[in-house]
Formats: structure tokens, sequence, C-alpha cells
């Protein structure tokens, strides 16, 4: 677990971190959006360097964000296989009998790769400098005109700001469990399949057990606090967009225009 | 005054089976009132009923001249707070100050008053210093007491403790039980606590004892705990004092049945400065 | 062959920046056939230390002496699965871990893990269920269905049916009501007399550690702060003050009777036996 940084909150000190998340999200998604434009090589190389310069103001390491890009190796060596395989057009590079690499392949590959690292990264630095209950106040409020067409985003984040809370207590709970059953002789490594379908179920049943007797508990607690569905309610932490998130909007904002520029010229 | 009037409450969970029976009592305003009971008593069911998180079969339940009914049940609600037994799972912000801010939220708190209540009740119980800590961070005792300065923040006239010291250490306890009797004596609140702890109900106004779903006994502490008979038969713990009282009648010496171990030992001494 | 530790250490997340030492350096020796009570505030390393016993946990440095096998740091051990079989752990909370669909089953799946037959393992779970006074109307019921006090005598259960030479409990009686709780110590109790089994139990309550346990461990940061026979610690009133502990009640009447002149000094566990001394004096 402790390498795995995918997705994780690094709390720094930057002018990253203190931007407003719905700021943050728009922007995001904008950078995406100009990412899927195939302006060529000039324009990933813009996009490159303004993902790069974004993590270098939110103060985190190249080492962190490349640390993030591990799961998904496995799938950048599977594309170029496929493309190998797939892409018979442009210039041969490497014959060996009848099987033949082509440039085309290669390049392709390379495209996409290239998306890839840059989606991740800049997904990643959105995670890492975002508090996930921030992150999940930014949707909220983002989803908020869709209220009309009954998005209910108040309760989506709210479930999402709950999952995050328990997040912590049903990791403890899961190994707890597997101690007992460690105890009980349960090998969670070896054994014979039907062994090990046992050793699954000891451990998945208790912990479906108490995870509804804790939803009942949180129900009934949320429940004499007043809580209510639907019902109106104040909301302690209010969002407020500054100079600095406007800023970020219209840096990614004229990037994603640049490169459509780029693309039609 | 009374401020809880519960009259021939019956409920069942499965429709069969009563798990609280004709129940009956009331409390009065300001009164310190324990339940007790061993599991499965119907003691936490009163609870949930007294708040309307079950609804009852029959009877009524009347708080402050409301009574308690699906369309009226927020404003009881407003009225009434609880404290659960598992710290966990009451545990619903992300920090302490988000937890307390949560039920301000529920009830339409403006914004801008929200940090100054969240300070003074934060200061109440004693968690100034960890209102940005994570529950993971805090102990058992720690996210009570933030349970509790949530439900303060709220102004309730009743505060139901359901068994809120049961799974802490000995520590925790004992600052939760300090903080209930400290909050009694401010007058301000009126307090129930289901428990299971002899001492605790010891230092209570009134005790009510279940068995059953039924009201077995109602009355002053020094009263209704002397009856050993009576509370072994359903399965209670008696207070030490009152088994030494007894056995020292089975050794010929007669003393008054006493709730305080301080008392029965003055008694003792008095008798050994008699002989 | 008694239990050993001897300077065994445990760090949590050794090297990274959450490292934290919970054991350190403890030497400790538990006789066998004795009911040992280890007690401490929250965050002592009780936990942690009864994790050694079945080598849940490894020691950082040091080694764990248990039923002639040797848990050190620098070996992987290897068939953990004996060891497991010989010293039963029970977790707090235990009922947590039940899953079968019926009783009977739960409680067999521990020794059928340990390569007992089916039958045998059934055999053994009716013992185990006898013991923890669960009526055989109740084996085919599951055991979802029980109330919190039985089903934590089936959790319980389903460790006596490995019969371990040595059972370890963590707060056994945590959460339940006094009646409930009196009961589950009565059985311990009785495994330890009737059964010869070797019994530690970490405890919060004072008076089942009095009333049932020989020896008690005291640990304290990390620390072996004193092991003692129960009547030896309780009798000098200044370890329960150090510690800041609320002593048993006998202990809180024999004290209160000191200060004013009544000295009891023979050991005494019961309310009759305090009783009679206190007659003793008075009447004469």
């Amino acid at each position: 677990m402790g390498s795995f940084t995918l997705g994780k909150y690094l709390p720094l000190n930057s002018c990253i971190h203190k931007l407003d998340p719905r700021a943050k999200i728009i922007a995001m998604l904008i950078v995406l959006i100009a990412i899927f434009i195939p302006a060529g090589w000039l324009g990933y190389g813009l996009i490159a360097l303004a993902v790069i310069s974004l993590i270098f103001m939110a103060k985190l390491s190249l080492k962190f964000v490349i640390k993030a890009m591990k799961p998904m190796l496995f799938m950048m060596v599977f594309l170029l296989v496929i493309n190998i395989l797939v892409v018979k057009s442009g210039t041969i590079i490497l014959s060996i009998g009848s099987f033949a690499i082509y440039t085309d392949a290669i390049i392709q590959t390379l495209y996409i790769v290239v998306r890839l690292v840059l989606m991740i990264m800049i997904t990643t630095a959105l995670t890492a400098t975002t508090k996930p209950l921030d992150l999940t106040l930014g949707i909220e409020d983002l989803l908020k005109p869709f209220a009309r067409f009954k998005v209910p985003s108040h309760e989506i984040a709210m479930l999402i700001s709950i999952a995050l809370r328990f997040i912590p207590d049903l990791i403890e709970e899961t190994q707890r469990i597997m101690k007992a059953q460690t105890s009980r002789g349960v090998d969670l490594k070896e054994g014979k399949l039907k062994e090990k379908v046992m050793a699954i179920l000891s451990l998945i049943v208790p912990l479906f057990v108490s995870a509804f007797q804790r939803a009942e508990d949180l129900a009934n607690a949320m429940e004499a606090r007043g809580y209510a569905p639907g019902a109106t309610r104040t909301r302690y932490k209010v969002l407020k967009m500054e100079r600095n998130d406007y800023i970020l909007l219209v840096v990614s904002f004229v990037l994603c225009i640049a490169l459509i520029i780029l693309a039609i010229l | 005054m009374e401020c809880i009037k519960v009259k021939d409450l019956s409920y069942s969970y499965d429709g069969e089976n009563f798990a609280v029976k004709n129940v009956s009592f009331n409390i009065n305003k300001g009164s310190y009132t324990t339940i007790i009971g061993h599991n499965g008593s119907g003691k936490s069911t009163i609870a949930k009923l007294l708040i309307g998180l079950l609804e009852k079969n029959s009877g009524s339940i009347i708080i402050e001249d409301l009574e308690l009914n699906m369309q009226n049940i927020y404003k009881i609600r407003n009225k009434v707070g609880i404290v659960f037994q598992n710290p966990d799972n009451q545990f619903i912000g992300s920090t302490v100050r988000d937890d307390i801010a949560f039920g301000l939220e529920n009830h339409c708190v403006p914004q801008e008053q929200m940090d100054a209540i969240i300070d003074e009740f934060a200061k109440k119980v004693n968690m100034t210093n960890f209102l940005d800590s994570e529950p993971t961070h805090l102990s058992g005792g720690q996210k009570q007491r933030v349970a509790i300065a949530g439900v303060l923040a709220m102004h309730p006239d009743i505060i139901i403790f359901d068994e809120s010291t049961s799974m802490l250490d000995p520590q925790g306890k004992d600052e939760i039980k300090k903080f209930i009797y400290q909050l009694h004596q401010d007058k301000q609140l009126t307090i129930i606590s289901i428990t299971h702890d002899i001492e605790e109900v010891s230092i209570s106004d009134d005790v009510i004892v279940m068995n059953d779903g039924q009201v077995v006994m109602h009355g002053k502490p020094q009263d209704v705990l002397i009856n050993d008979k009576q509370l072994v038969e359903i399965k209670l713990d008696v207070p030490f004092s009152v088994k030494l009282s007894l056995a020292l009648a089975n050794k010929g010496i007669k003393i008054d049945k006493q709730l305080s171990l301080e008392k029965v030992v003055d008694e003792i001494c008095q008798l050994n400065l008699k002989k | 062959m008694p239990i050993k530790f001897e300077k065994v250490s445990h760090i949590y997340s050794d090297g990274s920046p959450f490292t934290y030492t919970a054991l350190k350096e403890i030497d400790l020796e538990i006789i066998e056939g004795k009911m040992t009570a280890i007690i401490g505030a929250t965050g002592s390393g009780k936990s942690t230390l009864v994790q050694h016993l079945n080598a849940l946990l490894l020691p950082t440095s040091g080694k764990v002496e248990v039923l002639d096998r040797i848990i050190a740091s620098d070996e992987k051990p290897t068939k953990l699965k004996s060891l497991r079989k010989n010293v039963g752990l029970v977790f707090q909370f235990p009922e947590y871990q039940l899953f079968e669909e019926t009783i009977i089953k739960d409680v067999a799946f521990g020794p059928k893990n340990f390569e007992f037959s089916e039958e045998e393992a059934i055999a053994k779970a009716k013992k185990a269920l006898a013991m923890v006074d669960i009526d055989p109307s109740y084996y085919d019921k599951s055991p979802l269905d029980l109330s919190g006090g039985q089903k934590r005598r089936v959790a319980i259960a389903g460790i006596l049916a490995m019969d371990p030479k040595v059972i370890v409990l963590d707060e056994p009686t945590a959460g339940l009501d006094p009646q409930g709780a009196k009961a589950i110590m009565e059985l311990f109790k009785k495994l330890n007399k009737e059964y010869n089994k070797t019994i530690i139990i970490v405890s919060h309550d004072m008076e089942h550690v009095f009333n049932y346990c020989d020896d008690v461990v005291v640990l304290d940061h990390g620390n072996v702060r004193c092991h003692l026979s129960v009547d030896q610690f309780f009798k000098d009133s200044n370890w329960c003050e150090q510690l800041h502990i609320i002593p048993p009640f006998i202990i809180q009447a024999k004290e209160l009777l000191k200060n004013r002149g009544i000295e009891i000094t023979k050991d005494i566990k019961t309310v009759d036996e305090l009783a009679e001394e206190i007659a003793k004096k008075v009447i004469k």
C-alpha cells in the first residue's frame, strides 16, 4: 500500500493546494479535453509544459507523480503489443521472418502513451492537492445546476464523504477479522481451492455483517441529529472563488483554444 | 414539573414478542434518571422510541407537552439529543469540527454563526486542541466527547446517553461519567442515562429498573438498589455496600443497607466503639 | 513449559515516518496452568503483546518461547498451524468473526482448518458448545439469530473447539451486562481449574482480575511495570495509586476500615470472608 500513490492526497502548503476545488475540477476537465485534440507533438509539448509547471507549483515531487503511473505500466505495455500486432502501415523497422514491426505502430502507441501519461499527471495533480472532502464539496456544487434534472447533488456528495470517512475504519476492521480467522487456522495464502473459498467467505461474511450494523448505527445517529434527506440545510464549508482560481480557469481555457488552433492549422 | 410522560407504551420488532410492554413512567424536568436492566430488557428500545427512531405500536409519549407522532417528530428531535454506545459509528464528519457542524447544518444554523458555536462547545467538552483531528486519531473517550458536543450545540432540553460509556476504557468511562454528572449539576438539562454501572446509578436522582420489556421498579436509588433479592432475580448486580451489609447481617451484625461503602464502614466503626 | 519473552521489542512501520514502538525489550515469563491477567492503559502494548503468543505478530527483535517453539525476529517461522492450534486467541468482540450458516458449523470451522475430519470437528464443536452452555437445540440455528451474550459464547466455543493448551483473551467481557460477564469469567475459571488450561486475559475490570486471576502483569508504555501474584499486587495500595486504578471493592473496604483503626491482615476474596473478619473484630 505504501508505494501506491494514485489518487492519494499530499498535505503540502502550496498555492495550488489553496485553489478552489471547483476551479481545479473544471480546469482538469478542460485540459483532459485538450489532450484529445489532435494537435500533434507541439500540442502535447504545450500541455506537458503546462502540466509540469503545475506540478512544480504544487510542490509535488516528480518521483511521486511517476509512482502514480506504476499501476498503468502494464496497460501501456499491453497497448504497445496490440499495436505492433495490428498496425501494418508505414515503413518497416524490423522484420523477423513473416513478422514485421512498422513505424506507425510505434508512433500510434507513443501517442496513446503520451496521452495516458498526461491524463494521469493531471488527475494526480488534482487529487494530490485537494482533500477528498473538498473534492466532494466541489462536485456537489458543480452538480447543483443539474438539480432540475433530478440529480441529487447533495446526496451524492454526502454518500461520497461518508464512504471516505469510513474507509480507514473498514480497513482496520478487515485486518482485525483477518487476524481473528488466522487464529482459527485460516490460511489466506495457501491451501486448496475449496479451502481458499472458505477462507475468503470467513472474511467477507463478517465484514458485511459489521458493515450493515455500522450502516444502521450511522443512519440512527444521523437521523437523531436532525438529518433528513431532501430537507434544506445550511452548509458549514462554503467554497469561494478567488483571483488565482480565475487565472487557472483562463489559462486552461487558453491552452485548450491554442490546441484547437494548432489542430486546424 | 414533568417533562417526559410515557403511558402504556408498547413496541415489538417482529409483531410477536414485545420488546417494550405497557411501559409507563414520568420524568421530572432537570432530573438525572438512570435506566438499568440486563441486555435485551428493552432499555435501548425505550431510548429509540423517545427520539422517534422507532414508531410505537401503542401508548403515548409526551415530551414537553408535545405528543410524539410522525408529524412533529422533527420538533421533538430539536428537544431531545442522544449519545449512542459505539463511538465510531456516530462520528459523521471527517474532523471534529465537521462533526459538530453536522447537526448545526441540519438545523439550518446560518453559516456565519457556526464557527463560534463549534468553538464554544468544543471548549465545553475540552476538545479545543483537536478541532482539526480526524476520528482515527482520537480515543474512544474523545470521540464520545465530540458526540456530546454535537448534541449540546443543538441546545436540547433532554439528553439521552444510551450506554455511552460501555465501549470505553476505564479512563474514558471516568471522563464521560464525570461530564454527565457535571451537566446535571449545571441544572439546565434533563438527563436520561441507560447504563450497567451501578455506581453511576447510585449518584442519579431516580432509577428505572427494566426486565423483560417492563418497568419493575422506579424510584430513588437508595430505595431501589437495596432490594437485593429482586435485583438478583432479574440478573442485575447489587451494589457492593449492600452485599456487605447483607453478609454482615448473616454474621449477626445489623447494619442499615446503604449505597455508600463509606457509610457502611462508619456504622461498623460505631459498633466497634460501643462494644 | 512456560511462556517466555526475552528482550522482545515490537516496532510498527519501522523506518517509516509513522514508526511506533509498542513493546520495548520486554522480559516476561508466564507460568503454565495459571490464570494471568494483563492490565495497563490503552496504548500500553497489551494487544501487541498477546498477538505475539500465536505469532500473528513477530517480534522486531528478541524472541518469544511458546510451548517449545521459539519465535524470533531473524527467522521466518514456518508451520505456524500447530502453534495456532495450541494457542487459541480470542479477540475483542469475537462475535464479529462468526460467518457460517449454523452455529455448529461455525464452531467446527476451527478444528476443520487444523486437519480434523468432519466428524471429529463436529464432535469437538459439540463438546465446546456444551462447555459454554449453548443448548443443543440451538446447533442448527444461524449464529446471527443469537443475543449478544450468546454470540460471544459461541465465538469463544469456536476457539475452545480447537482444544488449545493456552487460551488468550483480549477483553472478553467488554460490552456485556454484569451477569453475562460473570458467566464468561466463571467459564474461564472452570477451563483453568478443571481442564488445566493456561489462561491469559487482557482486562480493564479489576473486580474480574481480583476475583478470578492468579497473577497480574502490568504493562506501561511498552514496558513490563510489574509481574506479581494478584494478592500481592492489591495488598500494596501504592500500585493502584501509581497506575490510577480503582481497586476492587474488597480492597477499598479493607483500606477504609484500616483508616478507621480496624485492620484486616488476612488475604480475603469474598464478601462473606470480609464480613467474617469484621465480625471477629467487632463482636469478640
